[in-house]
């Protein structure tokens, strides 16, 4: 096997469905470090590089549930899921050119690890991140769907794409009557509220 | 009948190696050793239809290895794309060095870690922790049967044990007949009204969790 065929192979970018957090980094540092900050079992590192980002993103499905980066830049094929999907972004010093507005930038690694932290405890109104995969709900009902996934750690902010986007968490929510749906919040971002705020409006 | 669950051992020196396997043997497990990573991976290939290991315990570093046509990376990068459903712990002297650590992750993004520093006991001792597990209600005997404790009723099937290996983790099975297996575990977990339950994540992705009743104890972690 050559070398080009070994760094095709490597098993970071082996397709799989498990929730994942992309980090995307010079030299792994930070991936380390995001490795040892995420409870076991609640989600995957992948440990990228600029031009490995794109493909590994693309064995992340249906896509990362989040993507971390440092002193990178953000190929197209990267910044198209990225503008086009409901991923949380965590960027450590100067966002570079390509990424959504709701990215998060952070000027200290601590700060970054503990966003990641608290997006992997997420609750919101009961619901929680299940292992691996998916959200539990209040009364235990496992929910599947990475864009559900992505509402939970990103509340209370949400995400600058198209209202369509939501349309299938909303209907999963109301039939489970979970009391809370996706909205466009004050930034124009789709953002949980609870569903009794909008009956009272 | 059952079939004892492999082990698989990727270990450069021979001394190492030989208490390994002598440990898992005496747990009851098949292990399959070997010294080199071009050895690891034709195990794994020979075996592939036959053989999906419940552990796999790689040393990083291979100085030792008679054979350095394959790297440690190289069997990783396998496991972690035809047998995810296998934990793995990988050890090595330099498991601090943050470039080992990517290496490592880079190969098998789920890899557990453990540093050769603290010995082979040190090791052991974790081993042991994932495979005698008490998960609720249910406790590994002799890596081949899964046990009710209260009715001390057993479950046989290899997926019922690397379930309980894994929890609380999800594990993703690599084919429909492995999937019915589980379903069938579910099922006699029902059947005994265990405080263990299967839930179902889709794309054949299952994991164990334990319902905590009041005063009870909490979940075993490994």
């Amino acid at each position: 096997m050559g070398v080009t065929d070994a760094a095709r192979m490597l098993g970071v970018r082996a397709p799989d469905r498990s929730r994942a957090i992309l980090v995307v980094t010079v030299d792994g540092e930070l991936a380390v470090a995001v490795h040892d900050t995420a409870p076991r079992g609640m989600a995957v590192i992948r440990d990228a590089r600029t031009d490995d980002a794109a493909a590994i993103a693309g064995a992340c499905l249906p896509w990362p549930w989040m993507v971390v980066g440092s002193t990178v830049s953000v190929t197209p094929a990267l910044a198209t899921i990225l503008r086009a999907r409901p991923v949380l972004i965590f960027w450590l010093g100067a966002a570079p050119d390509g990424l959504p507005s709701h990215a998060r930038v952070f000027t200290r690694p601590a700060a970054l690890l503990e966003a990641v932290r608290r997006a992997c405890d997420a609750n919101v109104g009961g619901m929680r991140l299940a292992p691996g995969s998916g959200v539990e709900l209040r009364d235990g009902t496992l929910l599947r769907g990475a864009t559900l996934e992505s509402l939970v750690a990103a509340y209370p902010d949400g995400f600058a794409l198209p209202t369509r986007a939501f349309r299938a968490v909303a209907e999963a929510l109301a039939r489970h009557d979970a009391g809370w749906t996706p909205e466009r919040d004050r930034d124009a971002r789709m953002a949980l509220v609870p569903s009794s705020t909008l009956v009272r409006q | 009948m059952r079939a004892n669950p492999e082990v698989l051992i990727l270990e450069d020196d021979a001394e190492t190696l030989e208490e390994l396997q002598g440990h898992f043997t005496r747990k009851r497990f098949h292990p399959l050793g070997a010294r080199s990573a071009a050895r690891a991976l034709s195990l794994l290939e020979n075996n592939r239809y036959s053989s999906r290991p419940v552990l796999a315990i790689i040393d990083w570093d291979l100085g030792k290895a008679p054979d350095r046509s394959a790297s440690s990376g190289d069997v990783l990068s396998r496991l972690a794309r035809e047998l995810r459903e296998c934990p793995v712990i990988v050890y090595s002297q330099n498991i601090d060095a943050f470039n080992v650590r990517s290496q490592i992750q880079r190969s098998h993004p789920s890899a557990l870690l453990h540093d050769k520093r603290d010995g082979d006991a040190s090791l052991l001792e974790r081993i042991d922790r994932m495979l005698d597990r008490t998960v609720g209600d249910l406790r590994i005997h002799d890596g081949t049967v899964v046990v009710h404790l209260p009715t001390l009723d057993q479950h046989h099937h290899r997926e019922a044990i690397r379930l309980v290996v894994h929890h609380p983790d999800v594990v993703t099975f690599h084919s429909d007949t492995a999937t019915k297996a589980v379903r069938r575990f579910g099922e006699w977990l029902q059947s005994h009204s265990s405080a263990v339950r299967l839930v179902s994540h889709g794309n054949r992705k299952y994991r164990l969790s334990v319902t905590v009743s009041e005063g009870a104890a909490p979940e075993n972690d490994a």
